[in-house]
């Protein structure tokens, strides 16, 4: 390292530790691009943006401890069963919009709503959601002590109704198509605002990044490495009941053959899970390549994709093109998935999970089971959530890890469901930005990011 | 164990050689001193000034400005004898002096100091400007010794009899962003701890505070939360009765607010944070800057409001300055000296009452200050490392360090004020000790310096 580098490393640390910081400047960090500013949190990507533009009710961090910017006092109430919910005075959206109690409510239903196992979770636990000037005040069915932490999902975030306004501590100000996205500081950030003056989203290599996902152990020298203790899967989905094995095998095949020739850029998955949890491995096999390409030969295969997947679009389309098999894909947001769910249009499905490691395999094939069955969800497989429930409560390890095998097993012979592959990711982040901290799911925290002074 | 008794011998000797270190210097300032005051002894009012200061000896200019100031210290404790401190910077081994004024001196002071082997000499001349000739010449000889050499050497300004030192410290409730006082209609003295919601009053008695009352500011949209709040406080006693404003980084106004009906009444707006009232071509004028919205530093204007009638917000003006972490003004007699500045890069900026940048210290640096009428400037560290609370004599356009004291925590902000009748500096602290956040409130006071 020369001389001049060493130097500026030694202000750069010196300025970060000033008793004023430093506000201003920007970040540059490498995410796929978004498909909208509507929340969609498929995966990590997509877990690490919305973060940045939409504020959650609230944080976990990684040691537990669980904070709130919009609130300035919680407080469960075990007699009434009620968790009590005060709002900041005077918090308003990016575009200086009043954030009221009414904001929380409608967010907090509209997640209940949403087809997620932590918001089905919550509404099973919720009996009514009332607003009283500036608090809210969430009535449970039972007593539930541990009520907050299921408040801390990701995916519960405080919601305009414009859509132009956001509540996070950065909101979009350019967006230049598959190139970047700037996001500027949200002066009214509920949190206070950050140090930083912008970040710059960028979704090629255009621009070397401060912060971005990667396979683990690499970049050492100028990067600090963050387990981010998240891993996502991809799943082959089959949406309907009539379909011939022979087909979904040889698409599988296919999926696995694109992965090789792609130089093996995700791990193989042989399990719902992870192949470190899993009591089950589950086992495909796949077919030569003369036999794929006789069974596919004649079926116009349409092969739907979730957006949150697009960065395979470019080398998918052109392996397929190659093997000169008429397999369409179809990239297709969550929100226009639920539409198509009843019709007879979407037979194979391409999808993505994200799973913190921390989780319990219980509930990630609950979660799994839930999210992942679409509409061939039934009552067997209601039946076999609730045997898992009740071993949960009996500490049977034998018996839990019994019950999970059987749900792999069944939704992986009734043909719902292949395991594909597996991704770790690391989030790497330039040594310049020392103060970086990241919360339980993987995110990074900005808030407290500052820039030296240089 | 062995360890441990040697660190502790280490430590008393350490201790044992500094505290001895500074004696002989001393005792060769308090006896040249003394022979000043012998000399003065039957004369009345007698204005005097050092006017040259050289430098033969090891010593350095630290050490020179060390000395210097504890012979001013001693003298100005002489009734009769009114010593004017014209030193503006000491360098290069001789003392820089404003010598504009020496037309109302009755007698000039020319010190030498010399050094003969392992003795230290001052040289002292005594020239009277209304005869025109010299008329004492003195001169002292000390042993100083290599440990009080490197002791007076290092940059440490501290004489024990000079400094400024901690009066008073308290806990206080988080985010307090200033403390003014007013001296009450009973003589005794109000405390004004402004915090974002509200502020409190608390009333002296002896050595605490006593909470009087509070009230609530209630900020109205829009509000820019902030990390980091930081707020100024001013408080005026107009025709009106005393009237309060208030402003802050959260806040796009500042509020005034005027005590009527015994409650605290908004009466009006304005635009910008003010925080000190002084007196331009005989128009009063409220004094102040804005902060960035939700930030630590201000814009770079400086505003200036005639403040006759509190509700009257017309012919506002501004000057151009820089953005800055922090901001003062140094003030005389209710007239403006010099506007201090600590810029985004974390230097130092000085500024005439003209608003021509002076340049004292090319290397100074900071984080937050304050100044204490024309006579002293407060100017906190800005590395978190090692917070330090440096202050400055301004008096006399001069900027002399004269004393330095570390502090645990973080100087969150540093206001002028008055404790048991002695002016100084009070301070915010931010301390962090095993993941708990205190905020302390401390005050730093010459204990001489009555006001």
């Amino acid at each position: 390292m020369d001389k001049s580098k060493l130097l500026f490393i030694a202000l750069a640390l010196t300025l970060i530790f000033a008793i004023k910081p430093y506000y201003g400047g920007e970040i540059t960090i490498r995410l796929n691009e978004p498909t909208s500013f509507t929340l969609n949190t498929a995966n990590y990507s997509n877990l690490i943006f919305y973060s940045l533009i939409y504020e959650n009710f609230f944080y976990l961090k990684k040691n537990g401890e669980i904070f709130s910017n919009v609130f300035q006092e919680y407080h469960y109430d075990v007699s009434g069963k009620t968790l009590s919910l005060t709002i900041k005075d005077n918090l308003s959206f990016s575009n200086g919009k009043p954030l009221t109690a009414r904001n929380i409510q409608v967010s907090l239903k509209i997640f209940m709503n949403s087809d997620l196992f932590a918001a089905s979770k919550l509404s099973k636990t919720v009996k009514n959601i009332r607003v009283n000037e500036n608090q809210v005040r969430i009535e449970l069915l039972a007593d539930n002590p541990d009520i907050l932490s299921l408040l801390t999902a990701p995916e519960l975030v405080v919601l305009a109704e414009n859509e132009q306004s956001f509540s996070g501590m950065f909101f979009p100000q350019v967006w230049e198509k598959n190139h970047q996205l700037i996001l500027n500081a949200n002066p009214f950030y509920a949190g206070g605002r950050t140090y930083l003056d912008k970040v710059k989203i960028t979704f090629n290599d255009s621009t070397p990044p401060d912060l971005f996902l990667a396979n683990p152990n690499q970049f050492k020298e100028n990067f600090q490495e963050f387990d981010s203790g998240i891993f996502q899967n991809i799943y082959l989905c089959f949406l309907q009941s009539d379909m011939g094995q022979n087909t979904k095998i040889a698409l599988f095949t296919i999926l696995k053959r694109f992965n090789e020739a792609t130089g093996n850029k995700y791990k193989e998955l042989r399990t719902l899970t992870s192949d470190e949890e899993s009591p089950v491995s589950i086992k495909i096999k796949t077919m030569s390549p003369q036999k794929t390409a006789s069974i596919l030969k004649h079926s116009e295969t349409k092969l739907y994709i979730l957006a949150s997947l697009s960065n395979l679009e470019k080398d998918l389309a052109a392996f397929l093109k190659n093997s000169n098999l008429k397999i369409e894909t179809l990239f297709i947001d969550d929100s226009q998935l639920m539409a198509f769910l009843n019709s007879a249009a979407i037979q194979y499905l391409l999808i993505d999970k994200i799973f913190q490691k921390k989780v319990p395999a219980a509930e990630k094939i609950s979660r799994i089971l839930k999210e992942s069955s679409f509409n061939q969800f039934n009552a067997r497989y209601l039946r076999m959530l609730s045997e898992l429930d009740e071993v949960k409560f009996s500490n049977s390890q034998e018996l839990l890890m019994e019950q999970i095998a059987r749900i792999s097993e069944a939704i992986v012979n009734d043909g719902i469901i292949f395991p594909l592959f597996q991704k770790n990711y690391s989030l790497y982040i330039s040594k310049m930005w020392p103060a970086m901290e990241i919360d339980y799911y993987g995110r990074p925290l900005l808030q407290k990011v500052s820039k030296n002074n240089d | 164990m062995k360890k441990v008794t040697c660190s502790l011998l280490l430590l008393l000797f350490l201790y044992g050689s500094s505290a001895l270190g500074q004696e002989s210097a001393e005792t060769l300032v308090t006896e040249s001193a003394a022979f000043l005051k012998v000399f003065f002894k039957n004369r009345f009012d007698v204005q005097v000034a050092v006017v040259r200061f050289e430098n033969d000896s090891e010593l350095n200019d630290t050490a020179m400005q060390k000395l210097y100031q504890l012979l001013i210290s001693n003298l100005e404790n002489e009734k009769n004898i009114r010593i004017s401190d014209l030193l503006i910077n000491f360098a290069n081994g001789r003392g820089e002096f404003n010598l504009g004024r020496v037309d109302d001196l009755h007698y000039l002071l020319d010190l030498k100091l010399i050094q003969n082997k392992s003795k230290t000499g001052l040289g002292l001349t005594i020239f009277s400007r209304l005869q025109d000739k010299i008329v004492s010449v003195k001169y002292f000889e000390k042993a100083l010794s290599k440990g009080e050499m490197d002791f007076l050497n290092a940059k440490n300004f501290a004489f024990s009899k000079l400094g400024f030192s901690k009066l008073l410290e308290f806990e206080s409730k988080r985010n307090l962003m200033d403390i003014q006082s007013i001296s009450g209609s009973d003589g005794r003295e109000q405390y004004f701890f402004y915090y974002p919601d509200e502020i409190v009053i608390y009333l002296a008695s002896n050595m605490r505070l006593e909470k009087d009352s509070q009230f609530k500011l209630g900020w109205t949209r829009p509000v820019y939360p902030a990390l980091h709040y930081e707020g100024k406080l001013l408080l005026l006693q107009t025709n009106q009765g005393l009237v309060l404003t208030a402003g802050n980084n959260f806040s796009s106004y500042a509020k005034v607010l005027a005590f009527r009906d015994s409650l605290w009444q908004e009466i009006q707006k304005i635009d910008f944070v003010p925080f000190k009232y002084l007196i331009l071509n005989q128009i009063p004028y409220l004094v102040g800057a804005s902060y960035e919205e939700g930030r630590n530093y201000f814009k770079d204007k400086i505003y200036f409001m005639p403040f006759s009638d509190p509700a009257n917000r017309s012919g506002i003006y501004e000057k151009k300055a820089a953005p800055a972490m922090a901001l003062d003004f140094s003030v005389q007699d209710g007239q403006l000296q010099a506007v201090h500045l600590i810029d985004r890069n974390y230097n130092y900026h000085l500024f005439s009452a003209e608003f021509e940048e002076q340049f004292p210290a090319p290397e100074k640096k900071g984080a937050s200050l304050a100044a204490l009428g024309g006579e002293w400037l407060a100017v906190s560290d800005y590395s978190r490392a090692s917070d330090q609370l440096f202050f400055y004599n301004i008096q006399n356009g001069g900027q002399r360090p004269t004393y330095s004291e570390k502090i645990t925590g973080e100087i969150q902000f540093i206001s002028a004020g008055v404790w048991q009748n002695i002016k100084g500096f009070w301070t915010g602290v931010r301390q962090e000790r095993d993941g708990q956040e205190r905020f302390m409130v401390q005050f730093w006071g010459k204990r001489d310096g009555q006001k």
